[in-house]
C-alpha cells in the first residue's frame, strides 16, 4: 500500500545513502534540500499545535504552493542550525516529509521515522496591524525569519503572449490570491512605507528587504516602467532609514545600464539580482521564451555583468531554478551533463563578479511543467557544493542572498563557512 | 551525553568577575580561543553564548560544529582563582524568534552599539575541575609512577 501511495522517491537511493556519498556535506543542508524537493504534509496533531498568535501562517507569496491551495497552515520551517526551509504543503500522494507534533516539539518524519526537530517561523508583530488605508499589512509585506518581502506586482507581462517561464505559476497564483484572500494587484508606495515602518519597530526581527515582481516590458525602453515602479517603491521605503543605502535586494528583469544607474543613484538599493532561471542559451530559449524574446540569453547575461560596475562585485547575482533544465522533452538528458553546463556558466559569471545561486525547482500545478519531476538529491548536493566552491575560489561573497537574508538557496547556506 | 552543571560551576558562570574563554576549532584543526563574556547558564542547563559578529571565526567554527557534530571547550577562571573546563556540543543557534529577540532587546539597552548575530546553545557533556590541586590528586591516583625520583629519595629532611 505504501509503495502504491509513494511511487516516486522510494525508488531512489535513500537520504542516508546519498549523503554518505558526500561526506563533507552538512546533513542539515542536505535535509533542507530534500524537504524542499519533496514538500511537507502537516499532521492533524501538528496543525492543532500551531498557535496563530506566535506562529506565522502562510501569507501572500509570488508563487503558488504544490497543493494549489491557500490554507491557514504554517508558513515554513526553521532548522536548529538557524537555516530556513521554504517549503510548501504537499499532497500525501507525492510522498512529502511529514511534520508532526511529538512530546511538545515539531518533528520532521520520513516514512514514519523522526529525522529532525524543526521550529515554525515566528510571526512578526506587524502582521496584526492594518494600514491607514485599511489594508492588512500582512497582505502587503510578507516576512521570512529575518527578511521582509515586497512583491510589487505579481503580474508578469511575458504571459500576455503566452511566453511565461515554463516552471512559473506567477499569474495563475496572483489571480488565486486576489480572488481568495484579497491581495491587491498593485501596491501603493505609501502603504508599503507605512508597513515597513511598523515592521522596523520590532527590534532584531529583520536584516534585509527584498523586492520582486513579474516583468513589466512597457516604457520607452523595455522595462522602463518596471524600473519606475521600483524606484517609487524604494524611495518610499527609504524614508524609513537614516542612511542613504539600506540592506536590500531587488530581483528584477535584466535592466540596461541607464536603468541600473537610476536604481543605484536614486534609491537606497544595495544589491541587484536578475534571474537567468536556466543556463545555456538553448535551454533558456525553451524554458524562458519571454526573456528570450525581449532580451535574449547573452543580452541578459551581459546586463548582469555590466551591473557589477554599478552595484559592485559581490552585490550582483543570478539564480537558476535548478532541475528545470532537466525537464522533458528538451532539457538536458542527464544530470551529469546539466551539472557540467551549470558549473561552467557559474564559473564564467563569477570570473566577471556575478554570483550564482539556485533554488530547488518545485513543479507547481499552475505552471506548464506541472506534471514533471525535479532532480535527485545527489544532483542538488553536487550543485550546491559546485556553486559554493566557485564562489570561494573567486573570493565572491553572497551576503545579500545568504542563509539569513534569504534562506532559499542551499548553496549560499554553505557560504556560512567561507572566510 | 548531557550532564548537569554543578552549583559551584553555575555560580562561576554567573559571576561577572569570571573570565570565560570559548575554544573552537576550524576546518584545518586550528584552535581558536577567545574570551566571551556573554557565556551563561540557561534555565534548561545548557550554555548560551551571544555571537555579536556574523562573520567571526568563532561563529564560523560553531556552524561547522553544529553541522558536523564537533565539540567546543569553555574555560572558566574565577576571581578566587578556581578554574573549570566545560566540554560541550553546539546543538542549536537562534537567529530569530523569542530567545533571540529577548537577548537583542537586552543588548540594545546594555550595549547599544553592538548588534546580535546569533544565540548559540551549547549542551555540556563534561565538566572538569582544572585546579592544580584537583588535577594533581587525580594524577597521583591514576598514575602513581609519574614522579621524579629525587622527590622519593631519602634525604636529610625525609629519612626512610
Amino acid at each position: 500500500m505504501v509503495a502504491l501511495l509513494k511511487p516516486k522517491y522510494r525508488e531512489e537511493p535513500s537520504f542516508e545513502d546519498t549523503l554518505a556519498r558526500h561526506p563533507g556535506f552538512p546533513r542539515l543542508v542536505a535535509l533542507k534540500i530534500d524537504v524542499q524537493r519533496r514538500g511537507v504534509h502537516y499532521t492533524e496533531r501538528a496543525e492543532k499545535a500551531v498557535d496563530p498568535t506566535i506562529h506565522q501562517l502562510r501569507s501572500p507569496y509570488i508563487f503558488g504552493s504544490r497543493d494549489g491551495a491557500i490554507k491557514p497552515l504554517p508558513e515554513s520551517l526553521l532548522l536548529r542550525d538557524g537555516g530556513t526551509i521554504l517549503v510548501d504543503p504537499t499532497p500525501l500522494a507525492q510522498d512529502p516529509y511529514v511534520v508532526d507534533f511529538i512530546d511538545g516539539r515539531f518533528v520532521l518524519l520520513d516514512d514514519g521515522r523522526a529525522v529532525e526537530e524543526v521550529e515554525l517561523w515566528p510571526k512578526p508583530a506587524y502582521y496584526d496591524k492594518t494600514t491607514r488605508s485599511g489594508i492588512k499589512m500582512s497582505l502587503l509585506v510578507t516576512a521570512r525569519p529575518q527578511r521582509l518581502n515586497v512583491f510589487q506586482s505579481s503580474y508578469c507581462q511575458f504571459w500576455v503572449d503566452d511566453k511565461g517561464c515554463r516552471f512559473c505559476d506567477i499569474v495563475t497564483h496572483t489571480k488565486q490570491q486576489r480572488d481568495e484572500i484579497g491581495v491587491p494587484s498593485r501596491l501603493r508606495p505609501e502603504d508599503i512605507s507605512e508597513t515597513i515602518a511598523e515592521a522596523l519597530k520590532e527590534p532584531g526581527r529583520f536584516t534585509n528587504i527584498c523586492l520582486t515582481s513579474g516583468s513589466v516590458v512597457k516604457g520607452d525602453e523595455v522595462f522602463d516602467q518596471e524600473v519606475d515602479f521600483y524606484i517609487e517603491l524604494l524611495q518610499a521605503i527609504g524614508e524609513n532609514f537614516r542612511t542613504k543605502k539600506f540592506p536590500s535586494q531587488l530581483i528584477g528583469s535584466a535592466y540596461n545600464e541607464k536603468q541600473l544607474a537610476r536604481l543605484h543613484e536614486q534609491t537606497g538599493l544595495s544589491s541587484y539580482t536578475s534571474d537567468l532561471e536556466v543556463f545555456t542559451e538553448e535551454k533558456f530559449n525553451w524554458v524562458c521564451p519571454g526573456k528570450a524574446k525581449w532580451v535574449g540569453y547573452t543580452g541578459w547575461r551581459d546586463r548582469l555583468i555590466r551591473a557589477v560596475d554599478i552595484f559592485g562585485r559581490g552585490n550582483v547575482g543570478t539564480c537558476i531554478v535548478a532541475g528545470a533544465e532537466l525537464a522533458k522533452p528538451h532539457g538536458f538528458r542527464s544530470e551529469g551533463e546539466a551539472i557540467a553546463a551549470n558549473l561552467e556558466e557559474a564559473e564564467y559569471l563569477a570570473e566577471r563578479g556575478v554570483t550564482t545561486v539556485y533554488i530547488v525547482w518545485v513543479p507547481r500545478p499552475g505552471s506548464d511543467f506541472r506534471d514533471q519531476s525535479n532532480a535527485s538529491l545527489d544532483y542538488y548536493i553536487r550543485l550546491a557544493k559546485g556553486f559554493q566552491d566557485i564562489r570561494a575560489r573567486h573570493g565572491l561573497r553572497v551576503d545579500f542572498d545568504d542563509y539569513r537574508r534569504c534562506g532559499n538557496h542551499p548553496d549560499s547556506d554553505l557560504a556560512r563557512l567561507q572566510a | 551525553m548531557t550532564i548537569a552543571i554543578p552549583p559551584g560551576v553555575a555560580a562561576l558562570l554567573a559571576d561577572p568577575a569570571t573570565v570565560k574563554i570559548l575554544a573552537t576549532v576550524d576546518a584545518e584543526g586550528f584552535p581558536h580561543a577567545v574570551e566571551k563574556r556573554s557565556l551563561h547558564l540557561a534555565a534548561d542547563g545548557t550554555l548560551h553564548y551571544l555571537e555579536l559578529l556574523e562573520s567571526s571565526v568563532t561563529n564560523r567554527n560553531l556552524v561547522r560544529s553544529v553541522w558536523f557534530d564537533e565539540k567546543v571547550a569553555v574555560a572558566l577562571k574565577g576571581a578566587d582563582g578556581s578554574t573549570v573546563q566545560i566540554k560541550g556540543r553546539p546543538i542549536r543557534t537562534h537567529i530569530s524568534g523569542p530567545l533571540f529577540q529577548h537577548h537583542y532587546r537586552r543588548l540594545l539597552t546594555e550595549a547599544p552599539d553592538q548588534d546580535l548575530a546569533a544565540v548559540w546553545v551549547i549542551e555540556p557533556v563534561e565538566v572538569i575541575d582544572q585546579s592544580l590541586t584537583a588535577r594533581k590528586a587525580r594524577e597521583d591516583a591514576e598514575h602513581p609512577t609519574f614522579i621524579h625520583l629525587d622527590r622519593l629519595a631519602v634525604t636529610e629532611g625525609n629519612p626512610s
